[in-house]
């Protein structure tokens, strides 16, 4: 009898203790879905995004929430398919009733998506999406958080060639191969001198001749696509890069492994370019598949670890030097810029929420378009403030060079911020 | 000529390690009707336990191939007693096998991700990006190595199978399993040791791919068809045509990349696949195979 009151005691002890603490009801939780490919071609850079989101939303709960709500991160794996991109996030909306969303990962799931949320009313942040046929749609709901759109990463390469290489020292024929992607394609486009045209309708979105590589004085001397997926002839590409005499190869993958498969072929071949320029290949991995082949090889970035921006998070200030040791202390390991843009999406809505005072997701897109460039979003890419088809305005693409054996080294633009290296150059072979 | 005989070097070389990634295929189907769809997986854990050996110890990748084949022999083993050995005697074995295979493939690629990330990897040994350089001509070593350890891999099994007793009893069982079993083999053991072979050989060949290849726990997709249209032109079961095929559509594919665009070297593999179907099912070899002979 004791035992039974005892217990019946302790129960409703506990039961009023835990109504005296009790956890956030439903609707003190702000709800943010993300779909992201953390399995399938893009797990690499997935499996990262998810990362950034995570520790973002972290720390903000850890600094109380938004709005004195905490912040529930709902993340499904999309297995890079765009199809199901558009399911996950339908259901984000229409069944978890979440109240904003973060963008997912390349321009081949962003393109169809972008339609999706506009119709749902949602405002579409976005991480990865570089085309500039996402733009052009006429979507007001849609914001990118990187420097610019695909097919302008050329303008940056033609700035640095002309500011960094003497005039007679200049690569004069260039190589360009690349995936059959999305976002590949779209910096081809720009390099090139396409016409870049909406694959809906087949109207122009931009005609970008003559290109970046005629307006840099280089003649094209070899341009060849390969398959978006199972491509394994890299060797056979490579060595027909080398007969080329291109004295600048620009390889455009749509991933890190691609990068890796290409650079070991042309070191496999001796491809002796004067430059090589790969679209990506920051990430720590890409140096732990090519050793000190990665030497001399540019790539333009988002984010660099070096990068004195200041931003806020949670209220409070939030350097890229905070995110550099939050997310090493988190994960183990330091970040790269899968990391960071991601976190710089976070970092973005929390502040058009904080900024509108709600979760309204037409007053967010409001405030974020009414960003300028004297009272910007801060993140840890740095500033935003966008145009009205909601691309970054005057922000360009950090270029980065792998030197020796391991570091990768911001060199361009060189009046971005202190700590640019000299460009190594001309490379020194394989 | 230079260019065809380059081009034919390079289609060669990766066929060599194609052989190998579709023989333990063959060799499964042959003798028990699964077709393993799993296989690249498994080809996929193979190039992990080479890439910690050769990562944490400084192991070579070839050097690393015969703990990677035991691994995953016992790997197959544990597969074959939960998924494949309960409905062996069922008259729809083979369309059910397809969907554990399957299941089998995911729960492989999930357990990969979660213990190993999605993270590409690939060993990069010296030769890995060395070449033999003969005038215009170049061979690359790290192809070369791995398509000659494939083929005497290859060339021991075939020896294995012709002239030992078990070999003898596979290659029964794969002509015929009533007959065999009347002879006196025994089924389930057979069943079981061609199975443990067939993914010791994906073990080989996950050793040879981690320096060919980046590789990472969903890269399997991609080369499922590959393989499939490998040992569908070779003719299913048949080791020989496994190797035949995976040598002839390389050098096809090489051709075809070189003629008309890497985009349609892809393609060949999946033209061949379809061709095959439709024009000769039973593939090259396919009625008078290498385990059936």
């Amino acid at each position: 009898m004791h035992m039974k009151t005892l217990l019946l005691s302790t129960a409703l002890a506990a039961s009023m203790a835990t109504g005296a603490v009790a956890p956030a009801t439903a609707d003190d939780v702000l709800r943010i879905g993300a779909s992201l490919p953390i399995t399938g071609n893009f797990s690499i850079n997935g499996l990262k995004h998810k990362q950034g989101y995570e520790l973002c939303v972290s720390i903000i709960n850890e600094r109380g929430g938004i709005h004195g709500r905490e912040v529930e991160l709902i993340v499904s794996d999309n297995r890079s398919d765009p199809a199901t991109a558009i399911a996950q996030y339908e259901r984000f909306i229409n069944v978890d009733g979440v109240e904003a969303v973060f963008g997912t990962f390349s321009s081949k799931l962003s393109f169809p998506l972008a339609n999706v949320l506009a119709r749902n009313g949602m405002l579409h942040p976005l991480p990865a999406g570089g085309a500039l046929r996402i733009y052009r749609q006429g979507h007001d709901n849609i914001f990118y958080f990187q420097p610019n759109a695909a097919e302008y990463v050329g303008a940056t390469l033609e700035g640095l060639i002309e500011d960094l290489i003497p005039e007679g020292e200049r690569p004069q024929s260039a190589a360009v191969v690349h995936a059959d992607d999305f976002f590949a394609n779209a910096v081809s486009d720009g390099l090139l001198g396409n016409e870049v045209r909406n694959p809906s309708d087949g109207s122009l979105v931009e005609n970008m001749a003559p290109g970046f590589i005629a307006s840099a004085g280089m003649e094209l001397v070899y341009t060849e696509t390969w398959p978006e997926e199972g491509f394994n002839d890299w060797l056979r590409l490579a060595n027909s890069i080398k007969r080329s005499g291109a004295q600048m190869i620009i390889a455009l993958t749509s991933s890190a492994e691609e990068a890796t498969q290409i650079t070991r072929a042309l070191e496999t071949v001796q491809a002796d370019p004067r430059l090589i320029y790969l679209s990506q290949g920051t990430q720590a991995e890409f140096h732990e598949g090519v050793g000190a082949a990665s030497d001399g090889i540019i790539i333009h970035t988002s984010w660099h670890e070096d990068a004195p921006f200041d931003s806020v998070l949670g209220g409070q200030p939030f350097t890229n030097g905070d995110f550099v040791d939050a997310f090493s202390a988190a994960y183990g390991h330091a970040p790269d810029e899968d990391s960071a843009i991601p976190f710089a999406v976070c970092q973005g809505v929390e502040q058009a929420m904080l900024g509108t005072g709600g979760t309204d997701n037409a007053a967010m897109g409001e405030w974020l378009g009414a960003r300028t460039q004297d009272d910007p979003v801060e993140t840890v890419l740095g500033s935003f403030s966008w145009d009205e088809t909601g691309l970054p305005e005057n922000k360009p693409f950090l270029m980065t060079q792998w030197q020796n054996d391991g570091e990768l080294n911001f060199i361009y633009p060189t009046d971005a911020f202190d700590g640019v290296a000299d460009m190594q150059f001309p490379r020194s072979g394989f | 000529m230079a260019d065809i005989i380059q081009l034919t070097i390079l289609g060669l070389a990766l066929g060599g390690v194609f052989a190998l990634m579709g023989s333990g295929l063959s060799l499964v189907f042959g003798v028990m009707r699964v077709v393993n769809l799993a296989h690249p997986a498994l080809i996929i854990a193979g190039a992990y336990a080479t890439y910690w050996g050769w990562r944490l110890l400084g192991v070579d990748p070839v050097l690393m191939m015969p703990f990677s084949a035991a691994l995953l022999a016992v790997v197959g083993i544990v597969i074959y007693k939960v998924f494949f050995e309960k409905d062996a005697a069922s008259a729809k074995y083979s369309d059910l096998t397809v969907l554990m295979a399957f299941a089998v493939a995911m729960i492989v690629e999930g357990a990969l991700g979660g213990m190993f990330t999605n993270t590409q990897r690939v060993t990069s040994p010296s030769y890995a990006t060395e070449a033999i350089f003969i005038g215009e001509i170049f061979i690359p070593k790290g192809q070369l190595i791995a398509g000659i350890i494939s083929m005497t891999i290859i060339g021991s099994l075939g020896l294995f199978l012709k002239f030992s007793r078990t070999g003898y009893a596979i290659r029964a069982t794969t002509q015929n399993r009533e007959a065999a079993e009347l002879l006196g083999v025994n089924l389930r053991f057979i069943a079981l040791l061609s199975f443990a072979i067939g993914i010791a050989l994906a073990g080989c060949a996950g050793s040879l791919v981690s320096f060919v290849f980046n590789f990472f726990p969903a890269k399997h997709w991609e080369w499922i068809a590959i393989m499939m249209s490998l040992v569908v032109l070779g003719g299913m079961g048949s080791i020989l045509g496994t190797v035949v095929g995976a040598l002839l559509l390389s050098v096809l594919a090489s051709y075809v990349g070189a003629a008309a665009g890497a985009t349609w070297s892809t393609m060949v593999f999946f033209v061949a696949l379809f061709l095959v179907l439709l024009v000769r099912p039973q593939g090259l070899f396919g009625d008078k195979s290498e385990l059936a002979s």
